[in-house]
């Protein structure tokens, strides 16, 4: 893509390779594989009874004589359903696993994920408040756990870590946070 | 110690006092203003209103009878709940920062009241006693004193008890509160006030015949109409006056070696105080009219106090010239020091902020077509509005870090200046887009504490700073 035409002032950096966009360290661990499988399942059934709410909805506005404008709106909302299936059941679940990576160790926790938006997160340690695992059905289908950190001011999940690594990592976080509290009550 | 204490029984009386002042303007709308209407709702309204002051009122009397506190050495309890009882307990060493406002129905019975914030988020973050003696108030806050100290001292603070004494730092004088009520606009009010008498008192005497008498008799006598819009400048300008010294005169700012304190008003008396230690954040805020006179507003950032909330009390006075706050901020936080001279971000990143999604604007155009294609033309001014906005965004956005400080300055029409330590920073983030990526750009966020959670987002960053401030962050700071 070239701006130049437009606007000659601009300095147009361009793409550095992927990941290293900005010089940090990146956290490297990386979530469980079978989260791609999950997610898929859990979307295409997500997906599929909203269609099925709106085709009954289509039916209903059809036999009882609804108003002129609702089936359209239902068939527009139909299509985005379906556009929004096909980039949620095949495209989605391979990026946001394939970006997703954290990193724990004594001092920090950090996080990054997304391939377009690119976040990285970094909360120290002593502001951890909670960490708790949590499992639905699904996850618990393929073994998986969320692990969920909660800090003084907001909380953040770590999708899909296989169930070991999840208990390990809620029992590291907690002694770390534990420990560094003490220390940070002196501040 | 003592057991359940309940309130003074002026209790009734100023929470009477305040709930007719809620509600003044809601009576005043519908059986004066709306006095002739018949309309369903009017009417409606008018009984549903009876009804909850019937109840407000039941409920006020309730309280009194029901509600109560217990303070011990450690503790406060507080005895809630009419129907359902609930007892909470705060411990006094978690008190973040304390208000005492003294209303002209304090004043009458010689009470005040006192506000402790303690620093948990959400409803139950205050501990607030509406009536309470003089002596009472001492007694608590020598309690919640003896108790920070006593926790300061096994985190191993240092703290002199002997320097306790306080340095005034600002006094309000007449010429500050002339520069208060004029940018605070107050003398405009005086036109709203008159339409509206106008157009009521058209109502009952059908003035608008004899209006347009008067309009022409006053085109022919045009200096009497600059007479009379003099005399109503005038007019207005005491009453914003008046209005500004009964709430920010006998403002002072003082400090001791671990607290600020910050008191105002002359009817309305509010007693502000916050230990340093609990400052997160400053924030100076300037809106265009401010910064055409070179005034700034500054706030302490803490985490007991709401925002909203904030705008009342722990702002240093509102109208301070810039420098001289600058000057008492260093002189009472040393560790935060605010930088002036601030850059501005290269040119591309107007570019980008010009090039991100005008949401606004394509959802408004989508309206008018479906709507009102008519009116498409306002789309375009909202277009352009825009468009300015985002230039003056970019003129006036600028980031610095110095030491273990971070400041930036955001906003288009109202700037603010968020200086805060590395300490105080809960998290980091660091975000880029696929637009940003063109530009070698980044968005950094961090947040601080605050009800509700402060989040200072920046937009604009180059790649290798943002790399910097993510380092920055995650190098741990000396002091710490």
């Amino acid at each position: 893509m070239n701006l130049k035409p437009f606007i000659p002032s601009i300095r147009i950096t361009g793409e550095v390779k992927d990941g290293m966009y900005i010089h940090i360290e990146e956290p490297t661990e990386t979530i469980s594989k079978d989260a791609v499988q999950m997610w898929r399942l859990t979307n295409t059934i997500g997906h599929a009874i909203a269609l099925i709410i709106i085709a009954v909805l289509l039916y209903c506005a059809d036999h009882f004589h609804w108003y002129g404008w609702v089936s359209p709106v239902l068939y527009t909302l139909g299509g985005l359903l379906i556009l929004s299936a096909l980039y949620s059941i095949l495209l989605e679940p391979v990026f946001v696993q394939r970006h997703w990576r954290y990193r724990i160790d004594e001092e920090f926790i950090q996080l990054k994920n997304g391939k377009w938006n690119t976040k990285h997160v970094v909360i120290p340690m002593e502001k951890v408040e909670y960490v708790r695992t949590e499992q639905g059905p699904f996850l618990r289908k393929y073994g998986l756990y969320d692990l969920e950190i909660g800090t003084t001011t907001s909380n953040h999940t770590i999708p899909a870590i296989p169930q070991a690594e999840a208990e390990r990592l809620k029992a590291v976080i907690a002694t770390y946070a534990k420990v560094r509290d003490e220390e940070e009550e002196a501040i | 110690m003592s057991g359940i204490q309940r309130f003074h029984p002026a209790f009734l009386v100023v929470e009477l006092v305040s709930f007719v002042k809620g509600v003044f303007f809601i009576y005043f709308f519908l059986f004066v203003l709306k006095a002739q209407s018949n309309s369903g709702w009017v009417v409606w309204g008018r009984y549903i209103l009876i009804a909850c002051s019937v109840w407000a009122i039941v409920n006020i009397f309730l309280k009194w009878r029901f509600h109560g506190y217990e303070v011990t050495e450690r503790t406060i309890v507080l005895h809630e709940g009419v129907f359902v009882k609930t007892k909470r307990t705060a411990g006094l060493d978690r008190v973040h920062n304390q208000t005492s406002n003294t209303t002209f129905v304090h004043k009458w019975f010689g009470l005040t009241s006192l506000k402790l914030e303690t620093g948990t988020s959400g409803d139950h973050g205050e501990i607030d006693f509406p009536v309470i003696t003089q002596e009472e108030k001492e007694r608590i806050l020598s309690l919640v004193g003896l108790q920070q100290r006593e926790t300061g001292r096994e985190e191993g603070d240092e703290i002199f008890e002997a320097e306790a004494v306080r340095t005034l730092r600002f006094q309000s004088k007449k010429k500050d509160l002339i520069r208060a009520s004029f940018t605070s606009l107050s003398f405009l009010a005086i036109f709203p006030l008159l339409s509206a008498a106008y157009s009521n008192l058209a109502v009952f005497f059908n003035l608008e015949d004899g209006a347009e008498g008067a309009w022409d008799y006053l085109v022919l006598h045009w200096w009497m109409l600059i007479i009379l819009f003099v005399i109503a400048l005038l007019i207005s300008s005491v009453i914003g006056y008046v209005r500004v010294y009964l709430k920010y005169g006998k403002f002072t700012i003082s400090d001791d070696h671990d607290k600020i304190y910050i008191e105002k008003g002359v009817a309305n008396v509010t007693h502000f105080s916050i230990p340093k230690r609990n400052v997160q954040a400053v924030v100076v805020e300037q809106s265009l009219l401010k910064r055409l006179l070179g005034l700034a507003s500054v706030k302490l950032i803490s985490a007991g106090s709401s925002e909203l909330e904030s705008e009342e009390t722990s702002s240093l006075y509102p109208f301070l010239p810039k420098h001289e706050a600058y000057r008492i901020i260093q002189d009472m936080l040393p560790d935060y020091e605010i930088q002036e001279q601030m850059g501005r971000f290269p040119r591309q990143v107007l570019w980008a902020k010009l090039l991100r999604p005008y949401y606004v604007t394509v959802l408004s155009i989508a309206g008018f077509l479906i709507f009102k294609p008519a009116f498409l033309w306002v789309s375009a001014i909202l277009f352009i509005l825009a468009v300015i906005l985002r230039v003056l965004d970019y003129a006036f956005t600028s980031y610095i870090r110095h030491g273990d400080l971070i400041q930036i300055r955001s906003g288009a029409l109202t700037t603010e200046t968020f200086v805060t330590h590395k300490r105080r920073i809960q998290q980091a983030t660091v975000t880029h887009s696929w637009l940003q990526r063109r530009f070698g750009i980044a968005t950094l966020s961090f947040t601080n504490r605050a009800d509700p959670t402060h989040v200072s987002e920046l937009y604009g960053v180059s790649r290798e700073e943002a790399g910097e401030f993510y380092d920055w962050y995650k190098q741990k700071s000396a002091s710490s």
